[in-house]
C-alpha cells in the first residue's frame, strides 16, 4: 500500500488533487481512497488530505499517520504544518517551491523533490491553483502512477478546455521537477503537525496564506486611511505620528483590498519569493 | 391547590428572576399563573411570553448564563420542540429548572414519553407524584442545579391533568425560611465584559485536544447529582420537615416483602394504595417509587435486589421497537449482581390510559406467581 | 437618526483580535471589525452558527442556529435581573440566522421590542457550508443549490426585504449599511447605542468565494452595489421615519455591480434589464419616502 499526505490550503485544490490521484489509481486497476481533513469551507486556510493506493480493497477509514509520500501544494505551508512529520523512512517529500532540493532545509531519512508549481499554475492557468500543477512532478518523482492515468482522471474532474490547461500544467511540472535527492540535513527540528487546522478562532500568523504581498510606498501615500479602514484583518496599521500606514505582515492574508482601494496606487502587490 | 399552581408558587418561593414559557395543554395554566403573579407584582421577576417553546428554552438559557435564576415549563410536543436548545443548556452547564407537565406523544393525556425522549440532552430528570412534591422538588431542584459541584439543568416531570389540574392540599413553606435555605444564585462573572477580555461560551467548534473530554465531564457531573440531591433532601427535611425517601428513590412499605413494584409519577400514588391493600391481604408486595431517572439510583437498586425475589417494573413510556426504559435500565443495573431477582416488565398508562388500584393488584399477583414458580412465564405485560 | 462622521472620527482602537480564520478579502470580517470598533468594550456578543469573521475582545455567547433572538432576549432580561443594564446585548448573525432559520425568534423579539441590538452580516447565501441559497440571495444569483442549467437561471425569487419586514414590527431602529461606507456604518452603530429597544442593522458583506470575484474587489463591489441602488443605505425609526443616507444624483448602471461577479455571469441582457428596471423602480420609491421623511407602513 502507498500512503500519501497532501498539505495545502483552501482554494488550492488539495482535496481535488487527492481525488485525482485516487481516480488515476483506479484507472490503473488499483484500489484507492481519498480522505479530506478540513472543517468548514475556508479559502486560504491550511488543510490536509490523504490518499491510499493498494492492489486490494482499502479497509482503513482513518487518517494517514505515517505517509510514504508527502505532497506540499503551498510554498509557505512547510512553515506552518509539519510536512515531513512521521514520514516513513525512505519516503519522499514533494514541495512546491522555486528552490532546488539541495536548498530545502528539511532533515531526516527521506528524499526531497521540488517543483515551482505556483509559477507553472500562474503561467498556464492564470491563477495560483497548484493542485494539478504538482501532479506531473508526483508521477515523475514517485513512479507510483502513469502520466496517462493522471490525465484521464483530470479530464473527469475538468472537462473541456479547463482540462486541457490543467493537463498542460501537469506535463510542465513532469518536465521541470528537480530531485528526488536524499535530504541534505540529516536531522532537523520538525514542527508539530496540527491536524485540526480548520475551524474558528484567532490565528498567530497567516503570512503563508499570501501569494502576493502588499508593499507600501510611503512617498506616494496621501494619508487618506483607506487601506487602514478597509483591511479586514487589521494588518494595515496606522502610524498617527507620521500619518502613514505600516503593515503587520503576520496578519496579512494577501487579499489585496488595500492595493485595490488606494486612490494613488501607493500599495503594490508583489509575488512573495520563498 | 392544583399541581400547576404548586409549580408557579415554587417559582415565587424560589424568587425566580426570569421565567419564560409558551402555553401548551396541560401546562398552560402555569403560564397564566406566572403572568398573573407578574401583573400583580407578587415578586420582582421578569416573565417573557415567547412565540414558541424553542425560544422559551433559549431565553432561560441566556438569562441563566448571565446569572439569573430561571424557570421554564412545557408539555409533550413543546418539549420535543425544545430538544435542540435543551442540549445546549445541558452542555452549557446552566442551572435552569424546568417543569415538564407530562403529555403523551400520542394524544393529550399523560405518559412519560415526552421527558423520556430527552434523556440524551444532558439534564437531571426527576419524576414526582403529587402537588406538594411538585412544589418541594422545584425548590430542591434549584438547590441541586446551582450547586457549584453540579451546574446541571434539572427537569421536574409530573403528569398532566391528573396532577397538573387536580386540586389537593399543599403546605406552602414560609418565605423567610425558603430565602434562608435557598440563597440567590451567584452570577457567573466571566460573562460580563468588565470581568474578562475574551471568553467564549456555548460555541463548541472543536479545538479541544480530545473531543471526548466534554462528554466525559458532562457525564460525571450528572452522576454527581445523586450525592448532592441526597444532601439537599436531608437539609430540606431539617428546614421544612418533609422528605421523599433518599431523594433518588422513595421506598413504600418495603419491610419484609418479596416483591417490589417500581413506578414513577402519579401512578406511584395509586400503587401505594394498592400495596396497602395487598399487604392487608398478606401479599408481600411493596413499592419503590423512582424519583430520579437521570442519574439512575444504581446503588439503591443493587442493594434492594439482594433482598428481593422479584421486581415488577411499570413503565409509563416505551421506546417503540426497544422497550420500556426503566425496565431496561434496571436489568442493566442488576447484571453484575451475584443473586438477581426475577424482573417483569409492565406497560401501563401509555397514551394516558388510566391505571387503577386493581391494575397494580394484577401486577402484584402476576409477580408473586412468578416468585412461586421461580420462573417468568410472560416477561412483558400490557396492562 | 445617525449623525454623519468623518474618517478622522473613526475610533483608532480595534476590538478585533486578528488575524482570524475568515477567507481572504472577507466582507463579513470587515463588517465585524467596523461594527465592534464602534460598539466598544461594554457589550456581550452573541452568535449563532455562521462563517468565522473577526473574533472580538468581548465575552461571546452562542446558541442553536434558530435561537438568536431568544438568546439576546435572555441575556437582556438577565442583565436587567442582575442590575447590569449598562451592558448591551449584541447579536452578530449571518443572513441564515436573520432571514431564515433565525427569523421566527428575531421577529418575536422585535415584536416584544426587546432591548437588544442585532447586526447582520449579509453575504447573501449560506457561505459557511459552501454557498447554498438563502432568503437573502438575490434573483438570478447562482449558488451551489441554484446552479444554472436547462431548468434553472439561478435563484428564481427576489431577495427578502428584511429591513422593511423588521420596520413593519414598528421597532425603534432599522438600518442598512455597507462595508464600503465605513463612516456611515459606524455612525449607525453609534446611534443605535444611544437608544433602547429592538435595533437591527443589516450590513452588506461581499463574499469573494460565494459571489465569485477576486478578493481584492470586496470593497469595489460593495460600493458598486450601493452606487447602483441595489443596496441602498437607509434608516427607519419606529416603522415610520425614513432617511436615505446615500443619494447620488444619478445611479450607476447595475451592470457595474453584476458584471464583476461570476455568480451573475450567465445573465442575459433581458435579465439584466429586468434587474435594472426593478432596481430603478425601488429606488424611486425610496427617494419619495426620503422626501416625505416617512414610509407608508
Amino acid at each position: 500500500m502507498i500512503e500519501i499526505r497532501l498539505h495545502g490550503r483552501g482554494g488550492q485544490g488539495a482535496v481535488t488533487a487527492s481525488r485525482i490521484l485516487a481516480t488515476a489509481a483506479y484507472e490503473e486497476g488499483q484500489y484507492s481512497q481519498a480522505i479530506p481533513m478540513y472543517g468548514t469551507e475556508r479559502r486560504g486556510a491550511p488543510l490536509t488530505a490523504f490518499v491510499r493506493i493498494d492492489n486490494q480493497r482499502v479497509r482503513e477509514r482513518m487518517l494517514v499517520h505515517e505517509p510514504d509520500i508527502s505532497i506540499v501544494l503551498d510554498p509557505l505551508i512547510a512553515k506552518q504544518q509539519g510536512v515531513v512529520e512521521s514520514l516513513k523512512a525512505g519516503g519522499i517529500v514533494l514541495l512546491n517551491t522555486a528552490m532546488a532540493p539541495e536548498e530545502v532545509k528539511l532533515g531526516g531519512d527521506f528524499k526531497v523533490a521540488t517543483v515551482d508549481a505556483t509559477t507553472i499554475a500562474l503561467e498556464v492557468l492564470g491563477r495560483p491553483i497548484t493542485n494539478t500543477a504538482i501532479l506531473g512532478a508526483f508521477v515523475k518523482v514517485t513512479g507510483a502512477l502513469k502520466l496517462e492515468s493522471i490525465e484521464k482522471a483530470i479530464k473527469k474532474y475538468f472537462p473541456g478546455r479547463l482540462g486541457d490547461m490543467n493537463i498542460a500544467a501537469v506535463r510542465r511540472s513532469y518536465e521541470e521537477v528537480k530531485g528526488p535527492i536524499q535530504a541534505v540535513v540529516k536531522s532537523g527540528v520538525q514542527e508539530k503537525m496540527d491536524l485540526n487546522v480548520g475551524g474558528y478562532g484567532v490565528l498567530k500568523d497567516v503570512s503563508s496564506w499570501r501569494v502576493f504581498t502588499p508593499e507600501v510606498d510611503v512617498d506616494k501615500c496621501i494619508s487618506c486611511k483607506a487601506c487602514w479602514i478597509f483591511c479586514p484583518e487589521t494588518a494595515i496599521q496606522w502610524d498617527e505620528a507620521k500619518k502613514k500606514p505600516y503593515i503587520e505582515y503576520n496578519k496579512c492574508k494577501g487579499c489585496g483590498v488595500c492595493a485595490n482601494e488606494c486612490p494613488v496606487k501607493a500599495i503594490e502587490m508583489v509575488r512573495v519569493e520563498v | 391547590m392544583v399541581g400547576n399552581k404548586a409549580a408557579a408558587t415554587a417559582c415565587k418561593l424560589a424568587r425566580v428572576q426570569v421565567a419564560s414559557a409558551f402555553p401548551i395543554t396541560p401546562q398552560t395554566t402555569i403560564t397564566q399563573y406566572l403572568s398573573e403573579m407578574h401583573a400583580n407584582a407578587e415578586w420582582d421577576f421578569d416573565f417573557v411570553n415567547v412565540e414558541g417553546e424553542l425560544s422559551s428554552q433559549v431565553v432561560v438559557q441566556g438569562a441563566s448564563r448571565i446569572g439569573a435564576r430561571t424557570f421554564t415549563c412545557t408539555s409533550g410536543p413543546g418539549l420535543l420542540y425544545m430538544h435542540h436548545p435543551m442540549q445546549t443548556t445541558g452542555s452549557g452547564r446552566l442551572p435552569v429548572v424546568m417543569a415538564v407537565v407530562h403529555r403523551s406523544y400520542k394524544g393529550m393525556q399523560p405518559d412519560h414519553s415526552d421527558l423520556m425522549s430527552q434523556e440524551w440532552t444532558g439534564w437531571g430528570h426527576w419524576y414526582v407524584e403529587h402537588a406538594q412534591e411538585v412544589l418541594d422538588s422545584i425548590l430542591m431542584a434549584y438547590k441541586v442545579a446551582e450547586d457549584p459541584r453540579i451546574r446541571i439543568p434539572i427537569a421536574v416531570g409530573y403528569d398532566g391533568y391528573v396532577l397538573s389540574y387536580t386540586a389537593e392540599p399543599v403546605e406552602i413553606p414560609d418565605q423567610a425560611l425558603v430565602d434562608e435555605w435557598l440563597p440567590p444564585n451567584k452570577p457567573i462573572p466571566e460573562v460580563l465584559p468588565d470581568k474578562v477580555n475574551k471568553a467564549t461560551f456555548g460555541r463548541g467548534f472543536g479545538g479541544e485536544a480530545d473531543p471526548q473530554v466534554p462528554w466525559k465531564v458532562h457525564h460525571d457531573a450528572i452522576l454527581k447529582i445523586e450525592e448532592v440531591h441526597q444532601e439537599v433532601m436531608d437539609s430540606f427535611e431539617k428546614t421544612f420537615g418533609r422528605r421523599y425517601g433518599n431523594a433518588m428513590i422513595e421506598p413504600y412499605m418495603m419491610d419484609d416483602v418479596d416483591v417490589a413494584i417500581i413506578a414513577m409519577g402519579t401512578i406511584a400514588g395509586t400503587c401505594k394504595a394498592a400495596v396497602e391493600k395487598m399487604q392487608k391481604e398478606g401479599k408481600k408486595v411493596g413499592l419503590i417509587k423512582l424519583r430520579s431517572y437521570i442519574p439512575f439510583p444504581v446503588k439503591d437498586f443493587q442493594e434492594w435486589s439482594k433482598k428481593l425475589d422479584a421486581i415488577a417494573v411499570v413503565d409509563r413510556s416505551i421506546c417503540p421497537g426497544k422497550g420500556g426504559p426503566v425496565y431496561q435500565r434496571l436489568r442493566e443495573t442488576l447484571y453484575d449482581m451475584k443473586k438477581r431477582p426475577l424482573t417483569l416488565q409492565f406497560h401501563a398508562g401509555l397514551g394516558g390510559k388510566e391505571v387503577r388500584v386493581r391494575d397494580f393488584e394484577l401486577i402484584g399477583d402476576k409477580t408473586l406467581k412468578a416468585v412461586k414458580s421461580k420462573k417468568v412465564e410472560e416477561p412483558v405485560t400490557w396492562v | 437618526m445617525s449623525e454623519r462622521i468623518t474618517r478622522a472620527q473613526i475610533p483608532m482602537e480595534e476590538m478585533g483580535i486578528t488575524p482570524g480564520s475568515a477567507c481572504q478579502g472577507c466582507g463579513a470580517a470587515l463588517a465585524a471589525r467596523l461594527a465592534f470598533k464602534a460598539l466598544g468594550p461594554n457589550v456581550i456578543r452573541h452568535g449563532v452558527p455562521c462563517c468565522p469573521d473577526t473574533v472580538t475582545k468581548t465575552p461571546q455567547i452562542g446558541t442553536v442556529f434558530e435561537g438568536g433572538g431568544a438568546l439576546l432576549t435572555g441575556t437582556s432580561r438577565g442583565l436587567k435581573a442582575i442590575g447590569r443594564e449598562d451592558v448591551l446585548a449584541v447579536g452578530f448573525f449571518g443572513d441564515g440566522g436573520t432571514y431564515d432559520i433565525g427569523f421566527q425568534g428575531l421577529s418575536a423579539a422585535a415584536e416584544r421590542n426587546e432591548n437588544i441590538l442585532v447586526i447582520t452580516k449579509d453575504n447573501e447565501a449560506y457561505m459557511n457550508t459552501g454557498n447554498q441559497r438563502s432568503g437573502a440571495t438575490p434573483k438570478y444569483a447562482t449558488t451551489s443549490t441554484n446552479p444554472v442549467g436547462p431548468k434553472s437561471r439561478g435563484k428564481e425569487q427576489p431577495k427578502k426585504n428584511i429591513p422593511f419586514i423588521f420596520a413593519a414590527h414598528y421597532v425603534p431602529y432599522v438600518a442598512t449599511a455597507s462595508v464600503a461606507f465605513p463612516e456611515d456604518l459606524i455612525a449607525k452603530v453609534n446611534y443605535a447605542k444611544t437608544i433602547t429597544g429592538f435595533r437591527i442593522i443589516i450590513i452588506q458583506s461581499p463574499c469573494p468565494v460565494g459571489w465569485r470575484f477576486e478578493p481584492e474587489k470586496t470593497i469595489e463591489i460593495a460600493r458598486a452595489g450601493v452606487q447602483a441602488g441595489i443596496w441602498p443605505l437607509f434608516e427607519i425609526q419606529n416603522g415610520h421615519d425614513f432617511k436615505l443616507n446615500y443619494k447620488p444624483k444619478e445611479l450607476k448602471p447595475v451592470t457595474e455591480y453584476l458584471k464583476p461577479q461570476a455568480r451573475f455571469r450567465h445573465m442575459t441582457e433581458a435579465e439584466i434589464a429586468e434587474v435594472q428596471e426593478d432596481t430603478t423602480s425601488k429606488w424611486q420609491s425610496l427617494i419619495q419616502s426620503d422626501e416625505m421623511g416617512k414610509v407608508l407602513i
